[in-house]
């Protein structure tokens, strides 16, 4: 802040607005003094500096505090099993007769057993008849949370240290706890979240938000939650500012304003209340103080911009900042909007009022996939030249994605073909994004081009755009959108938020226009209860590679399990001779618990047989906790639904896991 | 480690200048008593943790400076206060008078439920009393708070004060919390979930 320049250019006398004198006039003696503002002395403002201090001590004790009770919620929720409505969701304990009983948490409404939850007893509003009701672990915790931290006061929790961060500066913290709560969120449902899309109709609002970041620092933004959190540095900048100022009257008026605009982040429930009389200053200051009007202005967008994300969920600090950074970092005209369905019909209303009337596209795209479970959201500029006749097509980012691994993560990359009005695929060779690694959200920035487009052809045509998780044994669908072309000019670049939705024919052919070299495999897994053992069945593989000079191979299959707990032995399937689609259906069975299972990989390698030589190599496949999508749901189905067979196709990969 | 504390309370204390915040707040801390007055610099806090049903409550009682010449860094911590101290001095008319001027401060820049309580001090003077009990009592009625006579000098009330002041705050909390109003906001589970199709990913959890 530059409170110094102000000082500079603040020697001349302005006159108290009409408010103000108006608040005077209703004052009697003691109260008001315009005359006698002096200047704090040294000594003051060191003795308010050393309150504050010791102020900040206090502070830093509470959000370590608030930090920890943070933290237990958080760890019961990471032991919760969520195993559906038939099952406690916190034990994972059935409900039957002679079994536990249900009980519908209050809060959440999901089913818990007596032993998962408290039962608390209520008041009606005023009256001194109570009620039972009962809440399940997490959200009586919750609440506990909610008392003990003040958030119930302040409307939300303030700013807090994880534990883990508790020697990270004040300023660094919020990043620090937003972080670990983000990785507690980690593997969210898919349709966890309702989501809005939201288009802006112009690009003021984020680039106003853009200016106060950087004139206010990231921090204030973020940490405007709490209440508490500010208080230190609002007096600081009182401070600051009261020293500064109060030497000359004019100085008091923007003092207020100083003040007025750092409140105005304070409190999304009263913030209106606050901006309002923020503005009433402004007018009534007059003219001689337009150069701080812009200032004030850019925070007021910015507490409204602000309002807009906090009212809509107030939640977890990591989705805050990651929307604020999101707007900040980019003036692209879209934003996200996450809004949970049990927040304020406002924040819905707000998103409604915000959405562009021209963008009638998305809105007709997001209604039809509001029944699909949302898979996530893409990002796309897209851009039409017509001297060159070429459809520039920028992956720009996709956000929130399904996870596809154990840690849910994935590794997702882009196809795209355009669709012809035959609802036919205009080129048989799909284009591809590089993949971004260990992500759900991210930010491909690559541009595609597809040549040969005529202008009229956009008028009818889409543009098809799925995502894949990269693997090695097989690529994973993650999900797919459609784009009408028919709103892309050739002067300006057309820019999309567009929800990705659900497999089609065209996913399939995506899929399948990557050919694999190496062939595929037909696997039926089962844990078998009885002999507590894994059965591997070998059903058949297809397309393998031909390495013998009559044009075929002599195929068999070794089976591995590591690392092996019950040190069962190898296992090879017959050879089958002079094929490359070999059918085996061999059974072989591997020792082991299910709990073991959670860390062995089995391990699948296809030889072709050479008589005299060494065994040539044809392709290999993992199944086990650490494979991904396909690979590793058919692993945990196997384990959560013994005694059933699980078969899938797999690709081979060309690279052996054993050597 | 510091002390382990259930509730952090952060009070505030608000007044004309000389009413005896500042005493009031040095009687209830530390159970003493200064005849001197020095006037506070802006603002100053204390911290004294009590104990209600069980509850360990750390209270962080700020105290501000009555003089005007102070009112922007006092203002300041009136937002991040839960619970908020009215006194006046019953041998000073104007102190009284001030209140409504304070109360709506109070309505300018604390938050709109913070818990208001009216102290009316140096009760112990009573041959100097130019404000009545009844009158105290009256205004306070009118704002619909409560009121306590105390005495910081001769420790009147001044314990009672905190503690009503604090109880109203957790009662608050309680009414709060245990109504039919859960928690709104992210840490929260979303009803929605129950209606979505559970992903099988989601049950990684259980590995």
């Amino acid at each position: 802040m530059d409170f110094a320049n102000r000082n500079n250019t603040a020697n001349k006398f302005v006159c108290p607005s009409d408010r103000q004198l108006a608040l005077r006039a209703k004052l009697k003696a003691g109260w008001s003094s315009s005359k006698t503002n002096e200047p704090l002395r040294p000594e003051e403002q060191e003795a308010i500096i050393s309150v504050i201090r010791r102020n900040e001590e206090i502070e830093t004790a509470e959000r370590q505090r608030v930090g920890r009770l943070v933290e237990r919620v958080e760890k019961i929720k990471l032991h919760a099993v969520e195993r559906g409505p038939n099952c406690c969701r916190l034990c994972g304990d059935t409900f039957g007769l002679l079994r536990p009983q249900r009980i519908i948490c209050e809060d959440c409404r999901k089913s818990v057993c007596t032993k998962c939850s408290v039962d608390i007893n209520i008041r009606y509003n005023n009256s001194e008849r109570t009620r039972e009701i009962w809440l399940c672990r997490i959200c009586s915790e919750t609440r506990e949370m909610w008392k003990k931290s003040g958030a119930w006061f302040f409307k939300g929790l303030p700013n807090y240290d994880m534990p883990r961060s508790a020697s990270a500066t004040p300023m660094a913290t919020p990043t620090g706890g937003g972080r670990a709560v983000q990785s507690c969120h980690g593997t969210p449902t898919r349709g966890a979240r309702i989501k809005k899309l939201t288009i802006r109709v112009n690009d003021s609002s984020s680039s106003s938000s853009n200016a106060s970041g950087q004139s206010e620092g990231e921090d204030e933004l973020d940490g405007a939650s709490s209440a508490k959190g500010n208080t230190s540095r609002e007096t600081a900048a009182a401070v600051a500012s009261a020293a500064a100022a109060s030497r000359l009257q004019r100085d008091e008026s923007f003092r207020l304003r100083a003040y007025g605009s750092i409140r105005s982040f304070i409190d999304g429930g009263e913030r209106k209340l606050s901006n309002s009389f923020f503005f009433g200053r402004q007018q009534g200051q007059g003219p001689g103080q337009g150069q701080g009007q812009g200032q004030g202005q850019g925070h007021l967008l910015a507490g409204q911009d602000y309002d807009n994300v906090s009212m809509s969920n107030v939640s977890t600090v990591a989705q805050l900042r990651r929307e604020s950074s999101f707007l900040r970092r980019s003036s692209v005209s879209s934003s996200w909007s996450f809004s949970d369905s049990s927040g304020s019909g406002n924040s819905a209303t707000q998103s409604q009022q915000q959405q562009c009337p021209t963008s009638q596209h998305p809105h007709q795209q997001q209604q039809q996939h509001c029944r699909d479970p949302l898979l996530g959201w893409l990002e796309i500029a897209i851009s039409y030249r017509e001297s060159f006749h070429s459809l520039d097509c920028t992956m720009v980012r996709a956000r929130d994605l399904p996870a596809m691994d154990a840690a849910g993560l994935a590794d997702p990359y882009c196809k795209l073909n355009i669709i012809t009005p035959e609802a036919h695929t205009k080129y048989t060779r799909w284009q591809r994004t590089k993949t971004v690694h260990k992500t759900r959200n991210p930010d491909f920035n690559e541009t595609l081009q597809f040549v040969g487009v005529e202008p009229e052809e956009l008028g009818n045509s889409l543009l098809y755009v799925a995502l894949f998780d990269d693997d090695k044994y097989g690529h994973d669908f993650l999900g797919a959108a459609k784009v009408c072309l028919s709103t892309v000019h050739s002067t300006s670049q057309y820019r999309i938020s567009v929800p990705l939705g659900v497999e089609d024919q065209y996913s399939n052919e995506a899929e399948m226009s990557q050919s694999w070299p190496n062939g595929k495999m037909l696997i039926s897994l089962c844990y078998n209860t009885k002999r507590r053992a894994l059965v591997v069945n070998v059903k058949q593989c297809i397309n393998l590679l031909a390495m013998d000079n009559n044009g075929s191979s002599d195929p068999f299959v070794k089976l591995q399990l590591k690392p092996d707990a019950h040190k069962n032995k190898k296992h090879k399937t017959s050879v089958k001779w002079r094929t490359l689609n070999p059918i085996y259906n061999e059974e072989f069975y591997f020792e082991a618990s299910p709990h073991d299972l959670n860390k062995e990989m089995l391990i699948l390698t296809v030889w072709d047989k050479d008589l005299g030589k060494s065994n040539d190599f044809l392709g290999s496949l993992q199944l086990g906790a650490q494979s991904k999508g396909d690979r590793l749901q058919q692993w945990l189905d196997c384990i959560r639904l013994p005694d059933h067979f699980h078969e899938k196709w797999h690709c081979l990969a060309p690279d052996n896991p054993t050597h | 480690m510091a002390k382990t504390y259930d509730y952090l309370f952060k009070l505030l204390l608000i007044g004309d200048s000389g009413v005896g915040k500042t005493c009031i707040l040095f009687r209830f801390s530390e159970d003493a008593f200064n005849t001197t007055f020095i006037s506070t610099i802006g603002i100053d806090f204390k911290i004294r943790t009590i104990e209600l049903d069980n509850k360990k409550i750390k209270l962080q009682i700020w105290d501000t400076a009555g003089q005007e010449r102070f009112r922007t860094i006092t203002t300041a911590y009136y937002r991040g206060a839960m619970g908020i101290m009215l006194v006046y001095d019953i041998t000073q008319e104007k102190s009284f008078e001030n209140i409504k001027n304070w109360i709506r401060n109070i309505e300018e820049n604390a938050a709109a439920d913070v818990e208001k309580m009216l102290l009316g001090n140096k009760c112990e003077l009573n041959d100097k009393r130019q404000v009545s009990k009844e009158r105290g009592e009256q205004l306070a009625i009118e704002y619909g708070i409560k009121f306590m006579e105390t005495s910081a000098k001769a420790s009147i009330n001044v314990e009672e004060a905190f503690l009503t002041l604090a109880s109203d705050i957790k009662a608050k909390t309680e009414k709060r919390m245990e109504a039919n109003n859960p928690p709104k906001g992210g840490h929260q589970l979303k009803l929605t979930e129950i209606r979505t199709k559970d992903s099988w990913l989601s049950r990684c959890s259980l590995l």
